[in-house]
């Protein structure tokens, strides 16, 4: 019972599912609303931006870089999908050029990243302050409203009573999960994230990687802003900024490791989950909200303190075992060397 | 002639010119920048970069970041106000919010130092925690979060306003704190030893350095700078506010990076971390002087973080080269005579 439990928390997929029921079951306890199929409709709906920003953050942590630039280029892709909706363009146009904004900067990101060799956080962080500028000039510090209402709509369309954001969300992660742990160019990430020098020698496409990954993580800002825009039905001049560090957050509460090459979507997008959970939980326990950040901030703390120490422990006691075992080997020599001699004699 | 070389090209003196470069510069976007009078009393606008920054440097010399330092300043700010409003001296409330960002700092030291998690996420998460904390102190003293805490006496009001020798305050804080952590990195063994865990933490372990020690002191220091920051902003604008540091994470990144402090530890100079705020600084400044919003500055400040990196990474070896190439004939033209 006790090894199964540890092989639960082992696996972070398992671990993050069972403190959330955990989580819902405590807050469940103090407020029955919170445990309705509504409420978690509504929480699962809230948490997409943030858990399809989280995917994209995984690509960019597995290859062992941090992209903080996630929260402008939201900000300025939904400034650009409200602006063209607004002056009445092709959905499909729209969506493209969104897209291609995100793209593009996740390219830039990339270059500079892995041809040359500027410092991930460095990179990314100022491309934050040059796109969040940029989107500033674009704008002219304007609020954009009267997005078309048939866009609003998309996101009270529902299918089989789940609204369309969520089955995004569902599709994107079962896609990256696909792509990540079947693919053969998906498993270069996990790769080039645990040994950039071995994967370079054994051959792998280092750099393009990387460059992919960030790539990906831009496009996945400009869907996610998309979203935003559906959901919000404006865009603020101030939007996504700040998210940047919920995402990361997030993917490491769902196991994604900063160091690169461990983690996976599934876990980043739990992750991202769980994090609006506890952020939301508030209202339903009657706390103020301004205790949110609090909280949440003192939870992953403790979680991924708890689990640093956790893996720790599990290390050395796989070291002892080790140990035990190698001791074996050599007494169990000793007595055949014994037992040689005592033949020979 | 190497020696001289080398001073020549020292990142620092680059800086220094490119400050002069920039103050030029503005001078001619906006006639009457370049007013003695204005420069100085423009330090009040961005002295808070550097008294963050410089405390920051030790950090990242080390190879960690403390991204909760804009968080820091937020709750130096609300823990004046509230104590002042509550009735205390507003000169033991300062002292007593510099005590509590340092015992921030000492979290994030002790986190950072005694747990495999990376200075990032730990940060990361503090960052969450304080910007919380300070909130929660706002929201509990009924001090609405976004007017924030008004009416200090004046004396307060002058730490960052006032003038003492014909200088603004700020600026001789600024000297005090420049010279003081200065010293600290350059003349003595504990800064020394910073270094050495930057640049090898194994290497300074087995010899016998408490490198653990030693990271958990820079985060205290880094979390008291944040504290005299966010005190010198409450004097600055007369009014306490949780959510003051916010935006400034990014302008004290890039002046301590830009200052020439390695990102991945090892390298780097207060006195570099001091100039380069005083460039983002008058950036910011000048930008806003010249008409451009507030907030549109940050793409020069990103722009500029990115380069300096660049221009780090490009070797310098290069431009001696060319100095020397011109220099080896000569000489031994003159030894052959």
């Amino acid at each position: 019972m006790k090894s199964l439990l540890t092989k639960a928390i082992q696996v972070r997929e398992l671990s993050i599912i069972l403190l959330m029921v955990i989580y819902f079951l405590f807050v469940g306890s103090i407020n029955s609303e919170f445990t309705s199929a509504d409420t978690i409709v509504l929480l699962l709906n809230g948490s997409i931006i943030l858990l399809i920003l989280a995917i994209g953050q995984s690509f960019v942590l597995l290859t062992s870089n941090i992209d903080v630039s996630v929260g402008s280029i939201m900000g300025l892709s939904a400034a650009v999908c409200g602006t063209l909706l607004t002056s009445g363009a092709n959905l499909g146009f729209v969506i493209c050029i969104v897209i291609c904004v995100g793209a593009g900067i996740g390219l830039i990101n990339g270059i500079g990243v892995s041809y040359l060799k500027v410092p991930a956080i460095i990179m990314t962080l100022g491309m934050l302050g040059v796109v969040r500028g940029i989107m500033l000039l674009y704008t002219k510090g304007m609020w954009i409203e009267d997005i078309p209402n048939y866009y609003k709509k998309f996101a009270r369309l529902e299918v089989w009573s789940i609204p369309l954001p969520i089955w995004i969300g569902a599709l994107l992660i079962f896609i990256s999960y696909l792509f990540l742990s079947k693919t053969k160019f998906g498993r270069y990430f996990y790769a080039v994230g645990d040994n950039a020098d071995g994967a370079e020698l054994v051959g792998l496409p280092v750099n393009i990687v990387k460059v992919l990954a960030y790539i990906l993580s831009g496009i996945s800002a400009s869907i996610a802003s998309l979203i935003y825009v559906m959901n919000i039905g404006f865009v603020t001049n101030q939007t996504g900024s700040g998210i940047e560090l919920q995402v990361i957050a997030a993917a490491v509460l769902g196991g994604v490791s900063l160091s690169g090459g461990i983690g996976s979507v599934v876990g980043a997008g739990l992750g991202a989950i769980f994090f609006t959970v506890i952020n939301s939980s508030l209202v339903y326990m009657k706390m103020p909200a301004y205790w949110n950040s609090a909280i949440s901030g003192l939870l992953l703390l403790l979680i991924v303190v708890g689990d640093s120490q956790f893996q720790k422990r599990l290390k050395r006691g796989a070291h002892k075992n080790l140990k035990k075992l190698s001791q074996k080997k050599i007494t169990l020599e000793e007595s055949e060397h014994e037992k040689q001699t005592k033949a020979l004699t | 002639m190497k020696s001289k070389l080398k001073r020549l090209l020292k990142w620092e003196l680059f800086l220094f010119v490119f400050l002069i470069g920039e103050l030029l510069f503005f001078s001619m976007l906006t006639p009457g920048f370049l007013n003695l009078q204005n420069l100085l009393f423009s330090m009040n606008d961005f002295a808070y970069i550097g008294l963050a920054a410089i405390p920051m440097t030790f950090v990242i010399i080390t190879g960690g970041i403390d991204v909760s330092v804009g968080s820091i300043m937020g709750l130096a700010s609300i823990t004046i106000g509230v104590l002042w409003m509550g009735g205390l001296n507003v000169w033991i409330a300062l002292i007593i919010a510099l005590f509590i960002c340092a015992l921030a700092g000492l979290l994030n030291g002790l986190i950072v130092a005694f747990t495999d998690v990376q200075p990032l996420v730990v940060t990361l998460g503090t960052m969450f925690l304080f910007a919380g904390i300070a909130l929660v102190i706002s929201g509990g003293s009924s001090a609405t979060g976004y007017e924030g805490i008004s009416g200090f006496p004046n004396s307060f009001v002058q730490i960052a306003n006032g003038i003492t020798f014909g200088l603004p305050n700020s600026m001789w804080l600024m000297l005090f704190i420049l010279l003081f952590f200065g010293g600290l990195l350059h003349l003595t063994k504990y800064g020394r030893n910073v270094y050495l865990v930057g640049i090898n933490s194994k290497a300074a372990k087995y010899s016998g350095i408490a490198t653990k020690w030693i990271v958990l002191s820079t985060y205290i220091l880094a979390g008291l700078g944040g504290g005299i920051s966010g005190a010198i902003l409450t004097s600055y604008f007369s009014s306490a506010r949780s959510d003051l540091g916010t935006q400034a994470i990014l302008p004290v990144i890039t002046a301590v990076v830009l200052g020439g402090t390695s990102i991945l530890g090892g390298r780097g100079t207060v006195l570099g971390t001091a100039i380069a705020s005083i460039v983002v600084g008058m950036m910011n400044y000048g930008l806003q002087l010249s008409g451009m919003p507030s907030e549109q500055t940050t793409i020069v400040v990103g722009v500029m973080l990115i380069v300096a990196v660049l221009m780090r990474q490009i070797d310098l070896s290069y431009v001696k080269k060319l100095f020397y190439k011109k220099k080896v004939p000569r000489t031994k033209m003159v030894i052959k005579i």
